[in-house]
């Protein structure tokens, strides 16, 4: 398992440097650049800006200092947001982030854990059927409906809980989250249903089934593990999504999370900024592609002999 | 009365009825078998009155005084936890994977009652079945396990809450043949010491009928004929029963008469196939190792050996479809190349058909398709008209019509789909044949009238076999010599009648023990 850890982080550099190369060089294919402003500056401050910050200097050359910054873990300055480095931006936005994805993925295993669990078990009935479309509605909506309509509904309308920002206390967090966690919620919820209808059909199921054991063991014990393998493999790139693109809840919400600095520094053409926050995002997936597959080996034993 | 005793038995399956008037009884310390085709309802009728099948059973069933279908919930509960314990047909797939040994064995334990058996004890109970370092495979995963470990664990978690009854559905049919004896053994061993009642299905008469005192044989859901096991086997009376048996292979039956063989067709040399060892260990496993052998033309030989033994690997390169890491394979004295190399000529003369035949068919495809393939390939001179002619003659040759010719493989028995099988592998005219257990996952009738449509084929056509098998009186039927592998090496070959009359090596001596 550490060999599994080991190989994992090292193949992880050369990944994390191609996703910085094509990153850097698309983005300086783009045209416009950082000084561009509805009042054009002047000539010579433009110049004078662009050989502050290296600009000037041929793609490769900047391309290889960039990252033997990075190397030393320094993302360099904000080119728009002036006297902030890019680890002062990041180191603000990231917390909430953070808070955010990790709620939103906690309730989404929960609701569509149990949610999956409780149709498996009355398959063919009226409830799994239900349960299984509202599934499919909650994954098929996008969050820049849900997140408006239940801002109207519990912010505005029943004035429940605040419509935007981050207040006092933990309840700015509620819709936020809730609103993260429902279209995954409902993926998880067919996964682990369709999981268990697999595992419950198995043999290992009618051998737990001979020794007498209740059904709610038999389900919880024998079948559950290896009826949550899909649901592992789909969290991994959606934990990632979760924890840092929740760009569109934090604009709904107007929350300071990261991923609004990287929309705007992508629109300002913050070069420096954009390339932190994709940095970031990656070794974020290559880290819960990781967990995903340790948990794999825990769900089922099988995986870890590979 | 009976420990165990089940009268006029009927079993329906969503208003379907599968079985009915089945009797069937078994006292303690004894065995009863019931034998069929699959199909036959015999799986349904031991496990239904348990509830681990989908049906519903109807009638008089009465374990230890209880009756099971007038029971209450509780003593129905008790009855298949405290007076019965299991076991099913596949090792693999019926322990829990993610749960050690020690922790599903604590598991049945625990049936008879909150027991705190400790490791010494749970380790004892994995001895008792043959198992060697038992302490430490209480820590292991059952993948960690070969097939004939794990049904070994299978049979301690079966019997680890003492019961009464032992109920074991086809526990050998997924083992090879000498794991088969051994497995068999074990289970007499533990019903004279126990004194178990046992009730055992199966489907194969030659691995049961030494160790049950009582057959019943089903055929469609009926019984067709019961009694003590010495009576039925000397005088059956029922011609399912006498076709069953004769289907059955027996290596004291008189030898065959084989027809003439010819010149050497396909000769290997030093053949070796090495594998690198899966995951990150080091290393390269030995699959087969410097097999050198001959076939004539005409000839069938079998290649025989335990599972694991590198006899379907030996097959899959010398019909070019597996990988050969050295030596050399000759084709009437000349070099044969390996298969990237092979033009089309060479690659119609050897032909493979495999084990499960359902699944080598693509379920989509019209068996006429299915069959005129390897034709297109091979034979881009052939036209249409012509090859819808050889089509049609090779459903023929396997003895089906022209009916079949528009159906998909999913509306095919076991044995149907592999006569298309081999109607697939014939129509280029090949010389010869490399089938890898093709006669293993059918049913022994079924599997019967394969071997004879193959000797057909070969006095007929003239065609060489190479018969990849674990089954020595199966393959005495048809094969001309043996060729025993163990461990990747040729531990011994030679003609069919002589080796089986003085086997020399160990493996062989198991595998003609066990037959």
């Amino acid at each position: 398992m550490l060999a599994l850890v080991a190989r994992r982080l090292i193949t992880a550099i050369p990944t994390l440097l191609a996703i910085i190369l094509a990153s850097f060089f698309l983005m300086r294919l783009a045209p416009g650049g950082p000084f561009d402003g509805e009042r054009p500056l002047p000539p010579e401050t433009q110049a004078a800006l662009q050989t502050a910050y290296g600009l000037d200097k041929p793609l490769w050359e900047q391309a290889w200092l960039y990252i033997s910054r990075l190397a030393q873990g320094d993302f360099g300055p904000s080119l728009v947001y002036r006297d902030f480095t890019v680890s002062e931006l990041v180191a603000q936005g990231l917390p909430i982030s953070l808070t955010l994805g990790g709620l939103a993925i906690a309730l989404a295993l929960l609701i569509g854990v149990s949610a999956g669990l409780f149709a498996a078990v009355q398959a063919g009935k009226a409830a799994d059927k239900t349960i299984m479309m509202l599934a499919t509605v909650a994954t098929a909506l996008p969050t820049f409906v849900t997140g408006p309509a239940l801002a109207l509904l519990f912010g505005l309308w029943l004035g429940l809980l605040p419509v935007s920002g981050t207040g006092e206390g933990w309840s700015w967090l509620i819709m936020p989250v809730v609103a993260l966690a429902l279209p995954v919620s409902g993926a998880i919820a067919k996964l682990t249903r369709a999981g268990l209808a697999t595992v419950l059909k198995q043999d290992h199921i009618r051998t737990a089934r001979a020794r007498g054991l209740p059904e709610t063991k038999i389900l919880f014990k024998h079948g559950l593990r290896p009826a949550l393998v899909p649901v592992a493999s789909y969290l991994g790139p959606a934990a990632a999504g979760l924890l840092t693109g929740a760009v569109v809840v934090e604009t709904v919400f107007g929350l300071p999370g990261l991923g609004r600095y990287f929309v705007q520094g992508a629109l300002n053409r913050d070069y420096p900024l954009v390339l932190g926050v994709v940095t970031l995002y990656a070794a974020l997936i290559i880290l819960f592609n990781l967990f995903a597959d340790l948990i794999y080996g825990w769900l089922d034993p099988r995986m870890r002999d590979g | 009365m009976s420990l165990y005793e089940i009268r006029d038995m009927a079993i329906q399956i969503d208003g379907k009825q599968l079985v009915e008037g089945v009797n069937i009884s078994v006292e303690a310390g004894k065995c009863t078998a019931i034998i069929g085709a699959s199909g036959s309802g015999k799986s349904l009728s031991c496990l239904t009155p348990f509830g681990l099948t989908p049906g519903e059973a109807a009638g008089s069933i009465k374990l230890d005084g209880i009756d099971l279908l007038k029971a209450n919930a509780h003593q129905k509960l008790k009855a298949r936890s405290y007076l019965a314990g299991f076991v099913f047909q596949q090792p693999l797939t019926a322990l829990t994977p993610h749960l050690t040994i020690g922790a599903q064995l604590k598991e049945a334990a625990a049936q008879a009652g909150p027991s705190a058996l400790s490791r010494r004890e749970l380790a004892q109970k994995l001895e008792r079945v043959g198992l060697s370092r038992a302490d430490e495979r209480l820590d292991q995963f059952p993948h960690r396990l070969s097939g004939g470990e794990r049904q070994r664990v299978m049979i301690a978690a079966a019997i680890a809450h003492q019961p009464k009854l032992l109920v074991a559905d086809e526990p050998t049919s997924a083992l090879d043949a000498s794991l088969r004896g051994e497995i068999m053994t074990l289970l007499d061993e533990l019903r004279e010491e126990q004194g178990l009642a046992m009730l055992l299905v199966s489907h194969d008469l030659a691995s049961i009928e030494n160790h049950a005192d009582h057959l019943i044989v089903m055929e469609e859901g009926r019984v067709v004929e019961s009694g003590a096991t010495v009576d039925l086997i000397a005088r059956p009376h029922e011609d399912y029963t006498k076709r069953l048996m004769a289907a059955t292979p027996r290596l004291d039956e008189p030898a065959p008469d084989l027809p003439a063989t010819g010149d050497v067709l396909v000769g290997t040399k030093d053949v070796t196939v090495t594998f690198p060892k899966p995951g990150w260990r080091r290393g390269q496993i030995e699959a087969v190792v410097d097999a050198s052998l001959t076939v004539r033309k005409g000839e069938a030989l079998a290649v025989v050996g335990g599972s694991g033994s590198g006899k379907s690997t030996l097959g899959r390169a010398i019909a070019g479809i597996g990988p050969l890491t050295s030596g050399v394979i000759s084709w009437r004295g000349e070099h044969l190349p390996e298969r990237r190399d092979r033009n089309l000529a060479m690659r119609a003369l050897i032909q493979p058909v495999f084990q499960d035949p359902v699944a080598s068919l693509d379920p989509q495809w019209k068996l006429r398709d299915i069959i005129s393939e390897p034709l297109k390939n091979l034979r881009p001179d052939i036209n249409r008209q012509t090859r819808e002619e050889m089509v049609f003659k090779a459903l023929c040759d396997v003895e089906l019509g022209e009916e079949y010719l528009d159906r998909t493989p999913a509306s095919l028995s076991g044995g149907q789909a592999q006569r298309v099988a081999i109607a697939r592998a014939i129509i280029a005219g090949p010389e010869l044949l490399v089938l890898d257990e093709a006669t293993s996952a059918l049913d022994p009738l079924v599997g019967s009238s394969i071997l004879q449509l193959l000797a057909e084929l070969q006095r007929n056509k003239e065609i060489s076999l190479i018969l990849i098998t674990h089954d020595i009186a199966s393959a005495r039927r048809i094969c001309h010599r043996i060729a025993v592998l163990d461990e990747g090496h040729i531990v011994e070959m030679g003609e069919m009648e002589s080796v089986i009359g003085n086997p020399q090596a160990v493996a062989t001596q198991k595998l003609v023990a066990a037959s």
